[in-house]
């Protein structure tokens, strides 16, 4: 009898720790929290890249367009009242935050360091004006590139 | 190229580029946007005319 018992196959499947499941359940929460923060911060970074592009890619079309705009206009604009496109061997402290500043239109920096071919000039207003147009274009373009990042995590839209 | 702008006509460009460009982020409705647009130029032509003021006296 006691043998028998020990032969029978026992049909039961075999348990699963409740623990193992949610670890299971937590583990791939994990991982795709982490596929989603990287895929936003790729997103925020093709915003600065390109003003605009952080929305395009999340078909805010609207958003993308007016940020492109606006940011393309402010340095037009900016370079064509001969303001100053700091480079990175600024002498001062303000020099190297305008510098920051500028860098915060992503390509469009390189764009407006071509078009600046008669040098700023500051002497006047209109020149000092166009250097807080340039400055404006690349901190909006930053703010545009945050807002598109935490778009893309779901916590603005 | 060269762009000639007085005072005004700088403020005035760059509170609406800026405007425009804070109501299409800060808002999705059209409605909204117009409206937060049209107070954030509001705002800016304000701050810029009151801080002008406070200036004047020490202007010369």
């Amino acid at each position: 009898m006691d043998e028998q018992l020990k032969e029978t196959p026992t049909t039961e499947p075999p348990e699963s720790h409740p623990l193992q499941t949610g670890e299971a359940l937590a583990t791939v929460a994990s991982a795709r929290e982490a596929n989603r923060e990287l895929s936003a911060f790729a997103i925020g970074f093709a915003g600065w890249l390109v003003p605009g592009l952080g929305h395009a890619l999340q078909k805010m079309w609207g958003r993308a367009l007016a940020v492109f705009l606006a940011v393309a206009a402010l340095l037009i604009l900016g370079v064509g009242m001969r303001g100053n496109v700091f480079t990175s061997r600024g002498e001062d402290a303000f020099a190297t935050l305008g510098y920051l500043a500028d860098l915060g239109s992503g390509a469009f920096y390189l764009l407006a360091r071509t078009m600046e071919t008669a040098g700023p000039d500051v002497s006047h207003s209109t020149g000092d004006y166009g250097t807080r147009f340039i400055a404006t274009a690349g901190v909006l373009n930053l703010l545009a590139a945050l807002h598109a990042y935490e778009a893309a995590r779901g916590r603005k839209a | 190229m060269h762009v000639p702008f007085n005072h005004l006509q700088s403020m005035l460009l760059f509170a609406l580029i800026i405007s425009l460009a804070f109501g299409t982020l800060g808002r999705r409705r059209p409605v909204e946007r117009i409206k937060y647009a049209a107070w954030s130029f509001f705002l800016f032509i304000l701050v810029a005319v009151v801080i002008g003021w406070a200036m004047y006296p020490f202007s010369r």
